[in-house]
């Protein structure tokens, strides 16, 4: 037996007891926007698996960036990373806070804003 | 490309960088531990599936009338409740004396009840392990 869910017809169907004449196209924007807005806060957990490549710091959080099985990551916020050992176990890893490293290396990223 | 790092708790991190992860690392394939001050550099060789990230992740987009959000059903609620925000709001803007007031109350009521479930509750509210949290204090001996 399946869990109750709402689908976007039935929340239409519930908002125009209330707003009969408001446009389907609309009603279904406000649904996005939501989404997104919901999204910003720890509703939707996630894992991903990322390759590591030799001598480069930087890896693609943004929207369009995938994990190693080409899947786009739709991240919003890391709170976690592990990484493999020469074991093949997935060890958790320290975050630094303030992301100030000595050493910034700028020559072979390819994720960097850098001007045109 | 297998990883050989064994403790890599003690031999890499990550940072955020704007819209990038930055990992780092003082560990050299050479087998040796990098202790210059310029010991933490970019990991020297590659790992297949060598990262595993833990994250908060944006709900897929709604396209047909048929889909259901992609996200957890104890918040499709809220997103009712975001709708008739909006839409209360809307109204007020374009009615006139007590009815876009009631509308302004409406809209407030709304945004409360979406703000409760989702910004202040979150994960917090349908979080599936649940039972009483303990707090271990640190060791000092």
């Amino acid at each position: 037996m399946s869990v109750h869910s709402l689908t976007a017809k039935k929340i239409i169907s519930r908002v125009r007891q209330v707003f009969p004449d408001a446009p389907e196209s609309y009603i279904m924007s406000l649904l996005n926007d939501a989404l997104v807005e919901a999204g910003l806060y720890s509703t939707k957990g996630m894992s991903a698996k990322v390759s590591v490549v030799a001598d480069q710091m930087f890896y693609d959080l943004s929207d369009s960036a995938k994990d190693s099985s080409n899947n786009v990551l739709e991240l919003n916020k890391i709170h976690r990373v592990d990484f493999m050992d020469d074991d093949g176990d997935y060890i958790k890893i320290p975050r630094l806070l303030d992301g100030e490293t000595l050493m910034f290396d700028i020559t072979s990223e390819s994720v960097i804003e850098q001007p045109d | 490309m297998a990883s050989s790092i064994s403790y890599p708790e003690d031999k890499v991190a990550w940072f955020i960088k704007d819209s990038s992860l930055g990992l780092v690392s003082n560990y050299s394939s050479t087998g040796t531990t990098r202790t210059s001050r310029k010991a933490w550099q970019a990991v020297d060789h590659a790992v297949t599936d060598g990262l595993l990230l833990h994250y908060w992740a944006e709900p897929k987009k709604i396209t047909s009338i048929g889909d259901t959000p992609d996200i957890d059903n104890t918040f499709h609620l809220a997103l009712v409740d975001y709708v008739k925000m909006c839409l209360y709001m809307d109204r007020a803007g374009t009615t006139q004396g007590e009815s876009s007031g009631i509308a302004f109350q409406l809209s407030e009521m709304h945004k409360r009840k979406f703000q409760e479930s989702v910004r202040r509750f979150g994960n917090r509210r349908r979080e599936k392990t649940g039972g009483v949290r303990a707090i271990l204090p640190y060791n000092f001996q």
